[in-house]
């Protein structure tokens, strides 16, 4: 089983980093690294600049995106080209398949939000007061439920990238910032409560009890492997 | 791989027989649209065509077969397991899909190896250099499966389906994009796993290449089982469509009457010295026809069936 994990596991590496996404991806650097550097050093306080800047822009759009755009492709690439049978057929646990491509897509995905996210905050010049290890491990503990969930989504429904930017832009970016509840059903809040916690800067609904801002994120990687397990099992393969 | 087609290779204990894909009233259906209904069959070892016009089922059924669709209704059983949820079913199985998708970034080495990996075969590098031989592939060919010709893309999908040496085949139109001399190496590579064991379903709706794999068929009509066995058998059970010879001989007129008279045959027609003629009972006809000529003094050239090949049989049976 550890022989077909890691097959499986390189054959989604290798599908993944393409030019086309590589080049995305430091589009986004750049992008952080040239706003971090032309605004966050304008300002008057520019650690509280910076951390706003890893919550509104980071935890609530372009980790979520990038998250998006790199996990609903690890096999839902497979489920639009059809090359989903040469894997499905072979006598693999569904697990071990589900385990594999959410593994090999936080590989791409882990480093990817957080280049961007330290790029920013270190042309900021803002890496004392928590500023960096908070954004570190914001980013890195809402990235990996971010992509878990949408590795599910690639292989559940038919266009991935318009159903989870729906959920991103209505969901993650406003409701979720709106409203107490909705925040408390956000990934992207328990993640704002890491970065406030390590900071001492206040955000908007950044109040999670400290448990709950790794079980909670735990628990959808989880429950996002079991799904994906039943979804290989329950699933029609072209 | 342990199959025949590998010249040198040790000759391994030949592979328990029985049948290995049973179908018990399987049906698929979409919506309201029904895609196979109510076929029931059982295939033991040797190669078996599976044959039908474009959009009779034959992709759907083979689908369902390997356990990627399930079954509306009935059941399918692959060396004893459902294939959807028995891995040691699946691990015996090796299908050649009929779509182009294949991981076009791979090199054909790393596709074959993951499937052997994932397959646990012991060996995976040995077993990986047998199937790209067995389809006479380069394993050091270091251009990625995207720039592939749709031939040898063909043949990567064949070593993949073959790497694990499974017990049943199922192939789904293989021979899509091989050249005349790919199509015969790989009608005889599916011969020799035929000929050593193993179970093979090869689809396709190409008659000339469906009589090359042999006579046993399964035709699929309209979703439904039209027929299953021996094409030649199938074709002489089928008492409502009368078969049609040939006769090259002299005295045609005489020989014509007499035919006609004997009750040997239900119709005939001259054309110049050859007879054209249909018969209902064409073991009485072909007993009597030499006799026939010989007490008429007339000399029998040839007789040639005229309706017996698959093409015919198919017309009939899809009709």
């Amino acid at each position: 089983m550890v022989l077909q994990f890691f097959a499986i596991y390189r054959l989604v590496l290798r599908h993944q980093i393409t030019r086309g996404r590589a080049l995305l991806v430091a589009a986004i650097s750049a992008g952080g690294i040239l706003i971090g550097a032309a605004v966050l050093r304008n300002v008057s306080d520019p650690t509280d600049a910076a951390v706003n800047f890893v919550f509104v822009l980071g935890l609530g759009l372009t980790i979520p995106v990038v998250s998006l755009m790199l996990g609903s492709r690890a096999m839902g690439e497979w489920y639009d080209d059809e090359t989903l049978v040469y894997v499905w057929l072979r006598p693999v646990p569904r697990s071990i398949i589900a385990l594999a491509a959410i593994a090999a897509a936080l590989s791409i995905s882990i480093p990817a939000n957080l280049v961007p996210m330290v790029a920013t905050v270190l042309a900021a010049g803002e890496t004392g007061g928590g500023v960096l290890t908070g954004t570190m491990a914001a980013t890195t503990l809402v990235t990996i439920p971010y992509t878990a969930v949408f590795v599910v989504l690639g292989i559940t429904v038919k266009r991935p990238l318009a159903f989870g930017l729906i959920y991103v832009f209505i969901w993650e970016f406003f409701i979720s910032r709106g409203a107490e509840g909705a925040a408390r059903l956000s990934i992207n809040s328990y993640g704002s409560t890491i970065l406030s916690n390590a900071t001492g800067i206040p955000l908007t609904f950044a109040d999670r009890a400290e448990w709950a801002t790794t079980a909670i994120p735990a628990a959808v990687t989880i429950i996002a492997i079991v799904l994906g397990t039943l979804r290989l099992q329950r699933m029609e393969v072209a | 791989m342990t199959a025949a087609p590998h010249p040198g290779s040790a000759a391994p204990p030949p592979p328990p027989a029985g049948n290995r894909v049973v179908a018990q009233g399987v049906s698929k259906s979409f919506g309201s649209l029904v895609a196979v209904s109510e076929v029931s069959f059982a295939l033991g070892p040797g190669i078996t065509a599976l044959l039908g016009p474009n959009g009779a089922g034959k992709s759907t059924l083979l689908r369902v077969l390997c356990g990627l669709s399930i079954p509306t209704t009935g059941t399918v059983t692959v060396v004893g397991g459902n294939p959807r949820v028995d891995p040691a079913a699946r691990s015996q199985i090796g299908l050649v899909p009929q779509q182009d998708g294949i991981f076009e970034r791979d090199l054909v080495g790393d596709f074959v190896r993951m499937a052997a990996v994932l397959s646990n075969v012991p060996n995976p590098d040995n077993a990986v250099a047998e199937a790209l031989d067995s389809v006479q592939l380069d394993p050091k060919l270091d251009r990625p499966l995207g720039t592939y010709s749709k031939g040898m893309r063909q043949r990567a999908k064949i070593a993949a389906a073959l790497v694990h040496d499974p017990l049943v085949l199922f192939l789904d139109e293989p021979l899509n994009g091989l050249d005349p001399k790919q199509r015969r190496s790989m009608t005889t590579l599916f011969h020799d796993l035929g000929e050593a064991g193993r179970t093979v379903v090869v689809s396709s709706h190409v008659l000339d290449e469906v009589e090359r794999f042999g006579s046993n068929v399964l035709v699929i009509a309209r979703g439904r089982l039209a027929a299953q066995g021996d094409f030649r058998a199938i074709r002489a059970l089928m008492n409502d469509q009368p078969l049609r010879f040939k006769i090259d001989c002299t005295e045609t007129r005489q020989v014509a009457a007499a035919l006609i008279a004997n009750d040997v045959a239900s119709g005939v027609r001259i054309h110049g010295d050859k007879i054209e003629l249909t018969t209902t009972n064409a073991s009485e006809f072909r007993s009597a026809v030499a006799p026939l000529c010989q007490s008429l003094g007339a000399r029998l050239h040839e007789m040639t069936p005229l309706d017996e090949d698959l093409e015919s049989v198919f017309r009939y049976l899809v009709a």
